[in-house]
């Protein structure tokens, strides 16, 4: 790489000033050499991307006009029939459901979990200080390991919340094990799990929030709520909107948690989407309509994410 | 630091809101318990006795610390064959994934190469896609380039879920790096490579450290393609390794909470001696 054509590099891309030593002489359609180490730059992530992501999604959409069941069996074209089989399946939309709820109540206690632990960060002090690290263990620690820690406590025969909670007069029962606790009680811990993150990316949007302008306005008598509503939150808005896009489509996706405690028991209690998909390839080894039931899914998700986009974002000139 | 609702400097000024103070050390304790007390009672639990484990009446503290559940545990089961492998899974995968992710950064936030913005929406597009999904394809697709039942496998798909969060990540911090430093190497008679191996790369190490962090916790923990694309026993990750571990060993409390420590330490320890930087670098990153 020369040092002219760098120069000519950082003319064009100050083109609205004079250049620092002589007029840059790349037409826009040429590749400057920058532009060439860029693309060689980007190119392995792309390329891992299409290997992983983009075949598999194509060959899934191919998958679901076949009749494969056992993966890498023979398999013939059978037109829309797969696809047909899955909207037919009522249990399908059963777990897409259960998924839609799955989201909602997590990414509710997540934010909630998360703002009280935000707010708190904010303050001075040794404890803020040093929780602002140590906060995120809760995450770091391997799902299989976070499933085997809240069996263990809440475990009805010698789990110590359990006893704990017997102790005050409360029956516990077996949250895991009745259908009707247990897609919330695997939601607690997953949130317990999850939770870390948004509040370490929440407190840094509060930490952006100017000071001198919440003093105004406490100068001017607001209270705690009217300053959150007014000044706080339009600000923390955009970081919210991507938190909660890339949140909501984490916890869609999340199928160990689910798995390692429950298995989508009992009786499909707890079968998202996502379990509904990986019993139906690896446990009914019916591998085309799993890959059906993945491509609906990604469809179904990608119209969600589409209106969340569409009346989520906050405005531009707040 | 800026404070929101601020009862410690509330304290300072008047003797009287001194209770105002109570709300927030009651959720600072709260906070505490929330996150140690798990923690603390899976590690007293590890050492305790295998009748201890399951009194009725749980003892808070040990009456006596024994080391046989994690005697049990390695020199029953595979423990320390699943340690390496998920040792080498995750540090192969975090070097891998800076390297891609550091040089996908600086081409399309530092380089402006055209059509750049284009192509980190169809990066971060390809995040959305749930992994889950895509198991049975992919496990059509690795058999096919031979990699089906390898670490390779392993590490090629923690990189590709973890590499379009940490190219985003990196955004951040390349763009707190002044332009003004490339110009003025290239007036120097640098080159690109140069510019951006002697110039840019040394202030982007915060940056990178972030980065392993994320994708070697997030291989830590992977426990869906580990458990699908991986067969032979030598071969299994932790997560894997564990919860074949807890099926077997289900009355045995001990061991497993032993092996439930033993495989949360590794990926706390590391947290403990790099995890400022990954709070830090998280913070810099979604708020830019």
């Amino acid at each position: 790489m020369s040092a002219a054509a760098k120069t000519s590099q950082a003319g064009s891309r100050k083109s609205d000033g004079p250049s620092l030593i002589r007029p840059s002489r790349n037409k826009p359609t040429s590749l400057s050499r920058d532009s060439i180490l860029g693309y060689l730059l980007i190119a392995p992530i792309l390329l891992v991307l299409v290997l992983t992501i983009a075949f598999p999604l194509v060959s899934a959409v191919i998958s679901g006009f076949q009749d494969q069941r056992i993966i890498g069996t023979s398999s013939s074209f059978v037109g829309f029939e797969t696809y047909l089989k899955v909207i037919n399946d009522g249990s399908f939309w059963d777990s897409l459901g259960r998924s839609g709820l799955w989201v909602v109540v997590n990414v509710v206690v997540q934010t909630i979990l998360a703002f009280c632990v935000a707010f708190s960060l904010q303050q001075r002090g040794r404890w803020s200080k040093s929780a602002r690290t140590w906060v995120v263990l809760p995450w770091v620690i391997p799902t299989v390991a976070v499933s085997v820690i809240w069996q263990w406590l809440l475990n009805s025969n010698y789990g110590v919340l359990h006893y704990l909670l017997a102790e005050i007069g409360i029956n516990l029962g077996s949250p895991f094990g009745e259908p009707s606790t247990a897609l919330f009680a695997v939601i607690l811990v997953n949130s317990w799990h999850w939770f870390p993150l948004g509040a370490v990316v929440i407190y840094g949007a509060l930490s952006t929030v100017p000071l001198d302008v919440i003093e105004a306005a406490r100068m001017d008598g607001a209270g705690a709520g009217r300053i959150f509503w007014s000044i706080t939150f339009p600000i923390l808005q955009p970081v919210l909107f991507a938190l909660g896009l890339v949140g909501s489509l984490w916890s869609f996706n999340i199928l160990d948690s689910i798995y390692l405690i429950t298995a989508g028991g009992p009786i499909e209690a707890t079968t998202t989407a996502p379990v509904f998909v990986y019993d139906l390839a690896f446990s009914e080894f019916r591998s085309s309509q799993a890959a059906a039931a993945s491509v609906l899914t990604a469809l179904v998700l990608g119209a969600a994410a589409l209106l969340f986009v569409r009346f989520g974002r906050p405005a531009e000139n707040v | 630091m800026i404070i929101q609702s601020s009862p410690g400097r509330a304290f300072l000024e008047t003797p009287v809101s001194w209770l105002k103070k109570i709300p927030s050390v009651v959720s600072q304790v709260l906070i505490t318990l929330v996150v140690f007390a798990p923690m603390y009672w899976i590690v007293i639990s590890a050492f305790k006795g295998p009748e201890e484990i399951i009194r009725s009446i749980p003892t808070f503290w040990p009456e006596s610390w024994t080391f046989g559940n994690f005697e049990r545990l390695l020199t029953s089961t595979d423990y320390l064959v699943f340690l390496g492998n998920s040792l080498t899974v995750s540090i192969t995968t975090a070097l891998i994934s800076v390297v891609v992710s550091v040089a996908a950064a600086y081409g399309l936030y530092r380089l402006n190469v055209p059509g750049g913005g284009r192509i980190a929406g169809a990066i971060l597009l390809a995040y959305m896609i749930p992994g889950t999904l895509l198991i049975v394809p992919l496990h059509q697709t690795l058999s096919s380039i031979g990699l089906i039942d390898s670490l390779s496998a392993l590490v090629l798909l923690n990189v590709a879920f973890t590499a379009p969060f940490s190219t985003w990540l990196l955004r951040g911090f390349i763009l707190s790096i002044p332009s003004e430093l490339d110009d003025a190497a290239a007036i120097d008679g640098a080159g690109a490579v140069r510019t951006m191996f002697e110039v840019v790369l040394p202030l982007l190490t915060p940056g990178m450290a972030t980065v392993a962090v994320y994708s070697f916790v997030f291989s830590w923990t992977e426990f869906v393609f580990a458990s699908q694309f991986v067969s032979r026993q030598e071969l299994q990750t932790l997560p894997i390794g564990l919860s074949a571990i807890i099926g077997q060993y289900t009355v045995d409390w001990g061991l497993v909470l032993a092996g439930v420590l033993l495989t949360m330490l590794p990926a706390v320890f590391i947290f403990l001696l790099v995890g400022r930087f990954f709070v830090g670098g998280l913070i810099a990153g979604a708020t830019k």
